[in-house]
């Protein structure tokens, strides 16, 4: 415990002049304890997993197409590599990179000199990175979920457990982070919506993860010990499918609804409007995402059971109150839009990419809910996944292109970067909408579930089709990501874009890009949630003033 | 007047009073035993699911053989019970700076600590079940065995601020780190009750 303790009196004492030189190269990644080099790791691997996990669900829609004729590694490797898809989209790619762009960004925001728990959150980047190699080795050796050979599906389930610990240890630095180091004059009514988004979602992660590590828990000992009372290798995705399907789906989204937040005043050139009122809604949305008492499917012996009172009745509010949210906040920044004077930067355009698609995906669960559609269990909860997941992608995109001079020090490519995440976005609707369609009008089951075994034989070809454009898609996606990865490799070259390269409001963009250790020499006056914009107007009106006088 | 005058200059001439400290390790540990509780309590949920199904198909909970007794597990109750003062007593010494009832307080909750994961074991001795034999006995080592693991960790915390204590590092002025390790060791007690309640108590 001693270890982690008092991060700033480190920082601080990090910043003195040194006798012995600073370590360089690997000794420098390895053993950082800097926000920004975490921040810089977590970002960097998410992406390389995400393209993995957009490259697995290609491969499994085209496998999907004509499987008879046209198999690349068959039906029963292909629903494993589905599960791949899934866990690596959300475990090592989404969850990963919103908790590294927290970990370099909220620091800054909240005007602290480093992390709370600096060396738990690079312990944190080195256990997930380890972690995430054995959940994908345990598919190379026949493991992961429906894998054959026990001991490597063991290996899938520890690992994924690890994972959840790792994830929970690096998003209890960040909240605790924003809770007890923020700037004086910063009370949590002035904390930005990026920081507030990752206390109110952060929270709800805490206590969802371990949720799921309990569960997994038991899972290996009931495989290891032979009972297999909960399914054995079969049953093991049972264990995990849960945090993909509403309502706990949407807590992934709550940080991309605070990144957005974050972007759109600043290229509105305008505050935003009831700053309040939008925490309100971050607030209710992560409520609303805490859904661990809602694992569909997950009854205690394996069967597709659910307990029938909670889905007569939380389940059904939930889902149609899950839009409330989106809705306010989507009414709240497009208020902050029309009364601003817009800059259409590269932020901006993916930030409304990421609304969009989160706003698709929470409409297609309140369809869910409707009992006569008989929605669940079907694709179009695959779709919802995708719309919603890929949507919070898209918004960590928007977030490092936003904040890339305090990550990088450095802006990265306009064109790539918004051609990375337009594709992004088109390919997560090309792969969701034939899903929707073959869930809703042709009663195709998730592929973990059944495969295609629901569809009547006449409608196969059709369904078989929707599958490979869907794959499709997903190929665009990891198309998207990319050339969005490239963007990153090819940041500008030449001078740095300053400290405040977009007129920012909050206080990370009162320091240098990229921050020096310790981040702040001096605070400016935080009397509002936009310190920089007050002080820039300020300003302004003062200049008008003297103006005006002299003439 | 005059000496008010000169009392004023004192007050001003003295440097400013250290910012208060955040409180870094109290809300990092706040969030950590919640997360832990809920690994703890995630199993509580399905034993009691569970339980709940094999009563309700008029079947009896407890495998034949077994011998669940309710006197090591109330033993271990009461002694964690016993502990929750102990550990408020090494805080209020620590406040007052009273080093030597600090001390004197470690050791007794680490002693009630150890006296507990010894009573679970002796439960486990006496219980009579493998843990491959049922479904019933697998959630039982898991759940007992994870708050086994759980005051491991809080007496392993405890045992570092009782050291930092000894080193002078913690005072009444800076005991926060105390104050976090009891904070976590009052939820270890409290998941153990729901424990005890569902698994020793209701059986």
């Amino acid at each position: 415990m001693t270890v982690t303790e008092a991060p700033r009196d480190t920082a601080l004492e990090a910043a003195a002049p040194s006798l012995s030189a600073p370590p360089t190269g690997l000794a420098a990644v390895v053993g950082s304890g800097d926000p920004r080099t975490i921040g810089k790791l977590f970002v960097g691997t998410s992406l390389l997993f995400l393209v993995a996990s957009a490259v697995a669900g290609a491969l499994v829609g085209i496998e999907q197409y004509d499987s008879a004729g046209n198999e690349i590694f068959g039906a029963a490797t292909a629903v494993r590599v589905f599960t791949l898809h899934e866990t690596t989209l959300l475990f090592l790619g989404l969850l990963p990179l919103l908790v590294g762009l927290a970990t370099a960004v909220v620091p800054l925001q909240v005007g602290a000199a480093t992390l709370a728990f600096p060396r738990a959150s690079a312990a944190a980047y080195w256990v997930w990175l380890v972690s995430g190699g054995l959940v994908l080795a345990s598919y190379g050796i026949d493991g992961g979920p429906y894998g054959t050979e026990l001991d490597a599906v063991g290996l899938y389930i520890a690992g994924l457990v690890t994972v959840a610990v790792a994830l929970t240890v690096a998003t209890i630095s960040v909240v605790t982070t924003v809770l007890t180091l923020r700037a004086p004059g910063m009370s949590l009514r002035r904390t930005p919506l990026f920081s507030w988004s990752m206390v109110v979602g952060g929270t709800v992660w805490l206590l969802t993860l371990p949720v799921l590590g309990g569960v997994l828990l038991l899972t290996y000992l009931d495989l290891r010990y032979g009972q297999q009372f909960l399914g054995g290798a079969d049953g093991v995705y049972d264990r995990v499918a849960w945090l993909f399907w509403q309502p706990t789906l949407y807590m992934a989204a709550v940080p991309a609804l605070g990144i957005i937040a974050d972007v759109v005043p600043v290229f509105a050139r305008r505050r935003h409007q009831r700053h309040a009122g939008a925490m309100f809604l971050l607030g209710l949305a992560a409520a609303l995402g805490f859904g661990a008492w809602a694992q569909l499917g997950v009854s205690i012996d394996g069967s597709i059971a659910p307990t029938p009172w909670l889905y007569d009745g939380p389940w059904i509010v939930v889902g149609v109150a899950a839009v409330v949210p989106v809705l306010g906040l989507l009414g709240l920044w497009t208020r902050t839009l029309a009364k601003g004077k817009v800059r259409l930067g590269t932020p901006l355009i993916l930030a409304q990419f990421a609304g969009l698609l989160m706003l698709v995906g929470v409409a297609a669960g309140v369809a869910t809910v409707i009992e006569d559609l008989e929605l669940v269990g079907t694709t179009w909860m695959t779709a919802q996944t995708l719309l919603v997941l890929t949507g919070a992608v898209v918004a960590g995109l928007a977030g490092v292109a936003f904040w890339a001079p305090k990550l990088y020090g450095k802006l990265v490519p306009d064109g790539f970067t918004r051609l990375g995440g337009t594709l992004v976005f088109l390919g997560a609707l090309v792969a969701a909408v034939p899903q929707a369609v073959a869930g809703l009008a042709f009663d195709q089951a998730r592929f973990f579930a059944g495969g295609v075994g629901t569809v009547d034989a006449g409608d196969l070809d059709t369904v078989e089709t929707l599958d490979l454009v869907s794959g499709v898609g997903l190929a665009v996606v990891a198309l998207g990501l990319l050339v969005a990865g490239l963007a990153l490799a090819r940041r500008r070259s030449g001078e740095g874009p300053g400290n405040d390269p977009w007129d920012g409001h909050t206080l990370e963009w009162a320091t240098s890009s990229p921050p020096a250790i310790g981040h702040f020499a001096s605070l400016p006056p935080i009397t509002s949630e936009a310190p920089l914009y007050d002080a820039r107007h300020a300003a302004q009106a003062a200049a008008t003033d003297s103006t005006e006088a002299s003439s | 007047m005059a000496t008010a005058t000169t009392d004023l200059e004192v007050f001003t001439g003295a440097p400013p009073a250290p910012p208060p400290r955040p409180r870094v390790l109290l809300a990092g540990t706040t969030l950590a035993a919640g997360s832990a509780a809920m690994v703890v309590l995630t199993l509580i949920a399905i034993y009691a699911r569970l339980r709940d199904d094999v009563i309700g198909s008029g079947e009896v909970w407890l495998p034949e053989g077994s011998n669940l007794q309710l006197t090591p597990g109330s033993m271990g109750m009461a002694t964690l019970a016993l502990s929750l003062v102990t550990v408020a007593w090494i805080v209020q010494a620590l406040r007052n700076d009273d080093r030597g009832h600090a001390l004197m307080a470690f050791a007794i909750s680490l002693l009630l600590g150890a006296a507990y994961i010894n009573g679970v074991a002796f439960g486990w001795q006496q219980l009579g079940l493998g843990v491959t034999s049922s479904t019933q006995a697998l959630l039982i080592y898991t759940i007992t065995g994870l708050h086994v693991a759980m005051t491991g960790v809080g007496m392993l915390y405890l045992a570092v601020m009782g050291f930092r204590s000894v080193g002078g590092q913690l005072t009444g002025r800076a005991a926060e780190g105390v104050s976090a390790a009891a904070l976590y060791w009052y939820v270890t007690v409290g998941v153990y009750a729901v424990v005890w309640y569902t698994i020793t108590i209701t059986k």
